[in-house]
């Protein structure tokens, strides 16, 4: 038994916590993805809103499915939420304004 | 008139009854009339009647009248009888007038311009009852699906990776350190026994508690299987999943040196991004020759003492063997990140270092890893902590500690060099600041006795400024001298 502990690296007098890096230090680390994709998301839905577009409102529910996939876990899921009811209120709003189907661009 | 109107209505009620009675006889029905008044048209009636009843009801339209050159009478009679039926309100008279028998000779020449004229109107899209009009919605919808469907099988596929991994390296960690998993929060320094979700495709271990070193965070960088779109772009541009090893140091545990080893395009991406080794190891990277590293990988040291003490026979075994899964190997004692980039063009003071080993990994399989691959890690780590145990027994000779510690000197000095005129400035700025809240101060002041105190006291010390420079200068000049 002392041979093992002589030869057993562990110390558990020498226990560090686990600090998570913080994000400051290092801003070009984080992924920018789910930010992006969140502010592409909402200004796509306003568009889709305003501008009665309907393929603005799809691409605004693509974004946030998008946003949500890529985000951290540490993040605000009120946030994530909130997009992606907006963007599911883009579509709404725009079918039923204008019920007709959409048209390709082609 | 009245025997025609008569006439008329007998026959719309013989066809009205011949419609809904497929048996009926109408030549017998017919002899019922009045043989006088019918019987012109008793032969006529025969056929067309029954051929007209054998028929569905005519069209709604008016306009779709058969034409059949031998039914003319009998055909526009039952017509006629039709709209006798349908509009209460109907002009008889005109009708009569329209559809006489004389007229009707000549009837289909005037008829077609009638139907050349017909517009027939679409019905819109969204009131026809048919889906296929909404096929680019169907696609949108199921371009949702294919996305959510990706979402769950991605994210389903990096957990049993990285429980893989944890499953095959559990062993030796809980061997090596005190402390397996941790993920700050909770009170006591307990070991969690699993990883940290960070992400879908991040995911950390904390590990601690043992000689030579403060702790290790390992970080399983995979790829982002649940993100369809990432999925699709690295059909184009094909990555492998990484496994990022960081091993903080205490001040003991490592002499000062600064040494990197990886793929060629490791090396030369880390030269340029990473401070440390953009300062110490000026140099191109070498190659690995000389301790007979295969040709795809290459050295950046500080000086070629280092890679010697490191690169020893051990190691080089280690990295032989698995060059492959090597992306880069990273030892520094000056360690303080990537190169930060700063508004004002160069920070203000020397970014704070830290002992650390860096190591990064690449799991085989270019993505398409399964989770028996993560076995195949378990001697890398190995190689980790033996590179952990050896740092610790590598000490540089006299001479080599000698250039080491002139090296750190320069970086600093040249580091001090290049923000002298910023220091300076925010040296003056500082300087003015007090003295304006000291003016302030002395404004402020509602005594005028003390204000009148203040203000000499600071011109006495305004004085003494002065005439320390002063004799600094005169100094300076008789040392020139």
């Amino acid at each position: 038994m002392s041979a093992n502990s002589m030869t057993d690296p562990r110390r558990p007098n020498k226990i560090f916590r686990y600090k998570p890096p913080s994000t400051d230090s290092n801003p070009t680390l984080e992924d920018p993805t789910p930010d992006y994709m969140n502010l592409l998301g909402m200004i796509f839905s306003m568009c889709g809103l305003m501008l009665k577009l309907k393929w603005c409102a799809w691409i605004a529910v693509y974004c946030s499915f998008i946003s949500f996939a890529n985000s951290r876990s540490s993040e605000d899921t009120k946030q994530m939420m909130s997009s992606f009811m907006l963007s599911i209120s883009a579509v709404v709003m725009s079918y039923l304004q204008n019920p007709q189907p959409m048209s390709p661009p082609w | 008139d009245l025997r025609l109107y008569l006439l008329l209505t007998q026959v719309s009620c013989c066809q009205v009854w011949g419609r809904y009675n497929d048996d009926f006889d109408d030549g017998e029905d017919l002899a019922e009339f009045d043989d006088n008044d019918f019987a012109e048209f008793e032969d006529v009636n025969e056929d067309p009647t029954v051929e007209v009843e054998s028929e569905p009801p005519p069209k709604p339209a008016p306009s779709s009248i058969p034409v059949e050159d031998d039914e003319d009478e009998a055909t526009v009679e039952i017509e006629d009888g039709q709209d006798e039926f349908e509009d209460a309100d109907a002009q008889d008279q005109d009708m009569y007038s329209k559809y006489d028998k004389d007229e009707f000779e000549g009837y289909e020449k005037t008829n077609s311009p009638f139907k050349d004229t017909l517009i027939y109107q679409d019905v819109p899209a969204h009131l026809q009852n048919s889906w296929e009009s909404y096929y680019m919605e169907i696609l949108m919808v199921t371009g949702l699906l294919a996305y959510i469907m990706n979402y769950i099988i991605g994210k389903n596929k990096n957990s049993r990776l990285a429980q893989a991994w944890f499953n095959s390296h559990r062993e030796l960690l809980e061997s090596n350190f005190a402390l397996v998993g941790d993920d700050g929060t909770s009170k006591e320094a307990t070991s969690t026994g699993k990883l940290n979700q960070e992400n879908e495709h991040i995911y950390n271990l904390w590990c601690s508690g043992r000689v030579c070193c403060e702790g290790m965070l390992i970080q399983l960088k995979f790829l982002k299987r649940q993100d369809l779109l990432n999925v699709l772009a690295r059909m184009m541009r094909p990555t492998c999943d990484q496994v990022q090893i960081k091993v903080t140091l205490n001040d003991e545990d490592m002499d000062t040196f600064v040494f990197a080893v990886g793929s060629r395009k490791a090396m030369s991406r880390l030269q340029k991004e990473m401070q440390d080794l953009s300062e110490f190891c000026g140099d191109k990277p070498k190659s690995g020759a000389k301790y007979s590293l295969p040709d795809s990988l290459s050295i950046l040291s500080e000086m070629a003492e280092v890679s010697d003490g490191v690169m020893d026979s051990k190691m080089v075994h280690y990295i032989t063997n698995h060059a492959d899964k090597i992306e880069s190997i990273h030892f520094s004692d000056q360690f303080s990140g990537p190169k930060v980039m700063q508004e004002e063009g160069q920070p203000l003071k020397l970014p704070e270092t830290k002992k650390t080993l860096l190591f990064t990994f690449n799991v085989p399989g270019m993505g398409n890893t399964s989770p028996k691959d993560m076995d195949s890690l378990v001697p890398l780590m190995n190689m980790v902590i033996y590179s952990i145990d050896k740092v610790k027994k590598l000490r540089l000779n006299r001479e080599g500690k000698l250039k080491a510690d002139r090296n750190r000197a320069r970086v600093e000095e040249n580091f001090l060099k290049q923000t002298h005129a910023q220091r300076q400035e925010a040296a003056q700025t500082r300087r003015e600041e007090k003295k304006r809240a000291e003016k302030e101060r002395i404004m402020n002041e509602e005594d005028p006795e003390r204000q009148r105190r203040l203000e000499e006291a600071a011109q006495r010390r305004e004085q003494k400024k002065l005439e320390k420079k002063q004799m600094k200068m005169k100094q300076i000049k008789v040392k020139a001298m």
